[in-house]
Parts: C-alpha cells; sequence; structure tokens
C-alpha cells in the first residue's frame, strides 16, 4: 500500500491505496466522487475523462499514484466554471444528453474544445470530440451545444487561448512530487509466479469438424537439405517440437497425438498455452497436418489452430521448400487486444527461429553428430533482435546487389 | 478490469531506472504517459511485478535546441509538440501528426519516447520520426548507443532494448528551408490506429530524400534514397515524380503480398505526397 495525495476540486486529500488503482477508482471509492464515470476501462470511450493539472485525462488508464500531488478537477469540481457553466445550459437546450453516462467526459471535453479552438468548423468539432462515445443522442445536439457556446463567446470577445494554459512539459500530473524511492520498493517473498497451469482441452475438442479458423495466411521456408532427409525428421515429432522455440512436449507422443505447453513472449506479453494436438502425415503426396488447441491460464485467452504442410524440393538442388498454411482462432483477454497481421508478424518471427533450428539439427544429424546441438529454446522475440537484424540486413542488402 | 497488483518505483534519475530494470528476478516493465500501457494492464495482458515510472525524472521531461538537431526528451508528451511547448525543427512535420494522434485527452499523457517503445507498428512517432530521419538515445549499464528510429523498431510491439537499457531522448535533424514533407494515414475512425501510412521528407538543400510506408504490421518500410520513387524534392509538384509502381515492387520485396494490402499502402504514400506541406 502507498500513500496517494491528490488536490482534489481544491482540497488536499491523502488515503492509502494499492499501486494499482487507477485515478478514477481513486476518485469513486475512495472519495466518493461518483461523478467520474467508467466505460470501457481502457482508454477509449472518454467517460472517465476529467482534468489533471488543468488539462484533459483519461482516468482511466492513469495511475492515481502517477498524479501524485497533481490538480485534479472533475466534474463535481466545474459547478461554478464558467464555460462549464455555459455548456450545461446549451446541453440542455440543444439536447446534448439522455441517459447520462458520458455527459461527464463529454462535458470536460467539449470544455476543452470551447478554451482551445478559435473558431473551429463543425468538421473539427466532431474531430476534436472523437475520443468521447455517446449511445443515446447521435452527437448532433453535443455538437450544435458546443457551436453555440463557441460562437457566443467569440462574440463577447473572449479569445480562445490554443495551449490551455499549459506551459508545463511532460504528461499531465507529472512533476509534482518527490520521488518515491527504490528502498521504499518491497521485494517479493516468492519470486515464482503463482500461476496455476492451465488444463489442456479435451481431446475430443479437436474432432469437431464444424470448426473453421477465423483467419489464414500462408508462410514458406527453404532448408538447405534433401527432400527425404526433411520429410523423415518431420516425422519425428519431439525432434520437431524441440525446434520450436518456448514448445515442450508433456509426454512422449503416441499415434501422433501431442500434449504439451508453448511460450510465447512478445514486448510486454507473455503467454503459456497449454494444449494438445493431432500430427497426421501422407508420406504418398508429402503433405501433413497438425490440428491443436491451447489455453493460457494467465489471460484466460484460447486458441484453436489448424496447420498444413506441405514438403517440395526447393529451387536449388539439394534444397527443400515446406509451405504453410496457418489458420487459427483466438478468443479470450489476448484477442481483445491484438490484431491478426501482428499474429502473423510474432508467427513469422518464431518460424524464422523454427527454420534456424532445424538447419541446425539437420546439420548436426547429417553430420554424424551424436546427442543434442545447441538451439535457440526459447521465444522471446526481443532476445531475437539481433538474428533478425541480421536477417532484415541480409534481406537488403540482396535486394540491393539485385538492383545494381 | 483491474491490473494484477504490482509494486510501484518513481525514481528521479536514469540511473536509478537502470538499476531497477535490470533485476532479473521479478518482471519489470517502464512506465512513461501509460496510454498504451494501461490498456494492457487494465486488460491483465501485461502482468508486472514492478512498474518503473519514468515521468519523475526531469532530464526527460525537457528538451535541448541544437545548431543541426534538437534532442526531445523520452517523456515529452504528443501535446507538448503539438503546442509548439517544443521547438519546431521540421517545418511542422512533428506538430501537425502530433494533433493527430488519437485523442486530445490521450495526447496529453502519450509520450514520444513510450510510443517508440511500445512499438505498435501503425503508431504515427515511427513513421514520421523515420521519414524525417530521427534518431534515439538509448542509456544503458554499458553507457550511450544511438540507434535510428526505424531500427530501433525490432518487430510488432518489440523494441531494440538490450537488458537495463532505456530510451532517453529523441534526436530530431533541423530541415533546412528547402525542405517539404507530407503524412496520410488511412483510417476508419479518426484517432484510431492506422491501417496505412505514407510518409516522406525531401530536403534538396541537404540532399535528403526519404519516404516510409508504415502500418505495416511490422517494421516500417523505409526507403531511405527515395530519389526515384519520389524525386529530390526540387519539382514544383512532387507528385509528378511519383513511381507508385516502384513503391508497389520495394513493398512486395518487403514481404507485403496481399494485393490490397499493397495497394492501401502505395495510396497512403501517393497522397501524402500529394498533400506535400508547405505548399
Amino acid at each position: 500500500m502507498s500513500i496517494c495525495s491528490l488536490n482534489v476540486n481544491g482540497s488536499a486529500v491523502s488515503a492509502e491505496i494499492q499501486p494499482r488503482t487507477h485515478l478514477a477508482d481513486f476518485l469513486r471509492e475512495k472519495l466518493n466522487l461518483t461523478g467520474t464515470h467508467l466505460g470501457c476501462e481502457h482508454g477509449v470511450c472518454g467517460a472517465c475523462t476529467l482534468l489533471v493539472d488543468g488539462v484533459p485525462t483519461r482516468s482511466c488508464i492513469t495511475f492515481a499514484l502517477a498524479c501524485q500531488q497533481a490538480d485534479v478537477t472533475t466534474i463535481e469540481g466545474l459547478d461554478d466554471d464558467e464555460i462549464t457553466r455555459e455548456l450545461r445550459a446549451a446541453f440542455t437546450r440543444e439536447h446534448g444528453l439522455q441517459c447520462g453516462y458520458c455527459t461527464p467526459g463529454m462535458v470536460v471535453s467539449a470544455r476543452d474544445v470551447v478554451l482551445r479552438m478559435q473558431d473551429p468548423s463543425e468538421r473539427d468539432i466532431r474531430v476534436a470530440m472523437s475520443g468521447n462515445l455517446c449511445r443515446c443522442t447521435g452527437y448532433v445536439g453535443i455538437v450544435r451545444a458546443i457551436q453555440g457556446v463557441i460562437a457566443d463567446r467569440r462574440e463577447r470577445g473572449i479569445a480562445a487561448i490554443p495551449n490551455g494554459n499549459r506551459t508545463r512539459l511532460g504528461p499531465s500530473g507529472s512533476g509534482n512530487a518527490t520521488p518515491v524511492t527504490a528502498a521504499s520498493v518491497r521485494p517479493k517473498a516468492n519470486a515464482a509466479p503463482a500461476v496455476k497451469k492451465a488444463e489442456a482441452p479435451a481431446a475430443a475438442s479437436l474432432r469437431d469438424t464444424s470448426w473453421k479458423p477465423q483467419t489464414t495466411f500462408m508462410q514458406s521456408f527453404t532448408v538447405g537439405h534433401p527432400v527425404d532427409d526433411v520429410w523423415n525428421f518431420f516425422s519425428d515429432i519431439g525432434a520437431v517440437a524441440a525446434c520450436l522455440p518456448g514448445a515442450s512436449l508433456a509426454r512422449e507422443p503416441v499415434d501422433g497425438h501431442v500434449d504439451g505447453q508453448i511460450k510465447i513472449k512478445v514486448g510486454p506479453i507473455s503467454a503459456e498455452f497449454q494444449g494438445i494436438a493431432d500430427v497426421t502425415r501422407d508420406d504418398a503426396t508429402r503433405t501433413g497436418t497438425i490440428v491443436g488447441a491451447g489455453k493460457d491460464k494467465r489471460s484466460n485467452s484460447s486458441t484453436r489452430g489448424l496447420i498444413g504442410y506441405a514438403v517440395k524440393p526447393g529451387d536449388a538442388e539439394s534444397q527443400t521448400r515446406v509451405d504453410l498454411n496457418i489458420g487459427f482462432t483466438l478468443t479470450g483477454a489476448l484477442a481483445q487486444f491484438s490484431r491478426s497481421g501482428l499474429i502473423q508478424d510474432v508467427a513469422g518471427r518464431i518460424i524464422a527461429v523454427f527454420v534456424q533450428n532445424l538447419e541446425t539439427r539437420l546439420s548436426h544429424r547429417s553430420g554424424g553428430g551424436e546427442g543434442e546441438p545447441a538451439m535457440v529454446r526459447e521465444f522471446d522475440a526481443g532476445a531475437l533482435m539481433r538474428s533478425m537484424a541480421l536477417d532484415y540486413l541480409r534481406r537488403g542488402l540482396r535486394w540491393l546487389l539485385r538492383r545494381s | 478490469m483491474k491490473p494484477v497488483n504490482f509494486d510501484y518505483a518513481r525514481p528521479d534519475a536514469i540511473d536509478a531506472v537502470i538499476r531497477l530494470i535490470a533485476d532479473d528476478s521479478r518482471t519489470v516493465k517502464m512506465m512513461a504517459g501509460s496510454q498504451s500501457l494501461g490498456p494492457m494492464l487494465n486488460l491483465r495482458l501485461v502482468q508486472p511485478d514492478l512498474i518503473v515510472d519514468l515521468t519523475g525524472i526531469e532530464e526527460l521531461r525537457c528538451f535541448s535546441d541544437g545548431a543541426d538537431e534538437i534532442s526531445i526528451g523520452a517523456c515529452v508528451t504528443h501535446a507538448d509538440i503539438e503546442d509548439l511547448r517544443v521547438t519546431d525543427v521540421t517545418r511542422g512535420a512533428l506538430p501537425t501528426v502530433a494533433n493527430g494522434i488519437a485523442y486530445r485527452a490521450v495526447r496529453n499523457r502519450g509520450t514520444i519516447g513510450g510510443s517508440l517503445t511500445h512499438a505498435d507498428p501503425s503508431a504515427d512517432w515511427h513513421s514520421i520520426l523515420a521519414a524525417v530521419g530521427a534518431k534515439v538515445v538509448l542509456r544503458g549499464p554499458a553507457g550511450e548507443r544511438i540507434v535510428t528510429v526505424e531500427d530501433y523498431m525490432v518487430g510488432a510491439l518489440e523494441a531494440d532494448l538490450r537488458p537495463g537499457e532505456v530510451l532517453v531522448r529523441v534526436v530530431v535533424p533541423r530541415l533546412s528551408k528547402s525542405a517539404r514533407w507530407g503524412y496520410y494515414k488511412s483510417c476508419r475512425k479518426t484517432g484510431e490506429f492506422a491501417h496505412a501510412i505514407g510518409a516522406f521528407m525531401t530536403d534538396p538543400d541537404r540532399g535528403v530524400s526519404r519516404a516510409v510506408i508504415g502500418a505495416t504490421e511490422s517494421r516500417p518500410v523505409v526507403i531511405a534514397k527515395a530519389c526515384n520513387v519520389i524525386g529530390d524534392g526540387r519539382a514544383p509538384r512532387l507528385s509528378d515524380s511519383f513511381d507508385g509502381r516502384a513503391v508497389g515492387e520495394i513493398l512486395e520485396k518487403a514481404g507485403m503480398v496481399d494485393p490490397l494490402d499493397k495497394q492501401t499502402h502505395v495510396a497512403a504514400l501517393r497522397r501524402a505526397i500529394e498533400q506535400a506541406r508547405p505548399q
């Protein structure tokens, strides 16, 4: 727990809070200032917008401790504010609200438009207000209310203040307080995360034939080894899994049924999918499929995937080209954030490491090597930076050389 | 929709930050304006043990104006740049682009260094800063190193930060009086992340012509010597020199194969050039 001290609506307040408390929760739960509304809680809807150090701020994605000693003005503190008073009258006149849920945030953003924009067009106002969602009014009344207040104030000779009276640099709310030193940060007693392993989905779930992936994409790679070697290597599921960064099997595969996990770390996000998969292959056509499903307990996300692969001769002799057709569906918290293209980028980077490991393994085998060669075992996109940078450099050079 | 419980530190010096983030025994995340990290924490996509708030460091909240370049502290906000609290050396490029990032309430806290380090391929700063030829300065246990903005993004959501390193400032070159620039982003809704970004900067007096295709779902595609696709910047109508087919080929080489995707990105760059500023 930490002591958070703010200047809220002109009064100094202090309360003991957990560092994870965002500003809106601090105001609502500790100070009972429930005029600040919470809609989406991830910075999209604008309902929680209020003034921090005089400028509009999203209080749901701003932590209270990050605003230590700052001036916070909520809708309750704008009762006697001149612009807000005029806006209230205009919202009433123009029917700028119905249920009222968006209104506190709407009024704070509208006040900012009136304060800062000298002579905005209707479009300018709509763009400036686009960070505040209203599901009742259709915005027409809100825009008209703002236009009315601006026209009236400019007529009275009150000019806009483009910088909103802010002169300081840095995030609103920052720079008011003394540091929180590292000494006051307690090391955790048990560093090991208390995350329980997710239960793998039941094998029966893979046999649902009506399932179709949400997103599909293709990837190809080439390895410098003969087709027969690569095809034979792919029959050894354990060896293939060992090439997949972050993957590990829970037990030996039986009849192509696989049971294991894969750890993925991308930027600040890390996930650990527990899952199962069925692997089938056809020697005649040298094609195979992998159907899998997995769960990440930490983010409560699930994924299902279908990978089809085809092994064929490459452009040069003793080269093999592998075409992958990847389809997947992602649900849960991870899906809320990720875009399919990002997943393709990550998949591309995982495959790049897989290919690197595959080459190492195949060379090791064809060289008659025993045991395990050294390989990249974890998918940490940051740690791969150097190999990736080299890859980009190589591609760039190849392209330059071809052009000249 | 509450983050996991975490510890919080707000050091007042970069050395202290470097010491804190070097701790391997815990998941440590740096936080600037929290406008990208905040949602990820609330959604529990990120579950750190310790948050290191960088905004208490004075050095990160200022800028210094040099003869050939300007150094902008990592915790300077989009609104600081939009409102010209930071001197503009880019003939309006940075303030104009800043004005189009998300929404004002987000711009009041979101920072230039945070956005670059978050490394969302659709973020505006990556594309425009790569177009003007900016660099980032990273400080770590081994001292400082300088990386170009386009190299700073390794891939989606992954910045080139070595263990213990922190982005301290962004160095933007001063454009000459002959410089022109353009920026176009394709969004269905105001303030959302772009589907395609085109950006360019030509500065004939300094012999620079750069074009950037951003929002590619990975690193932006940077054409550092772009004379053959957008000209050297001396033509009165820059769009006359635009070679959309060459740009399409470059995108294909960079791995963008979907024809619709490619067309959207080529069109974004064309529009950026058609809207070249100053007029």
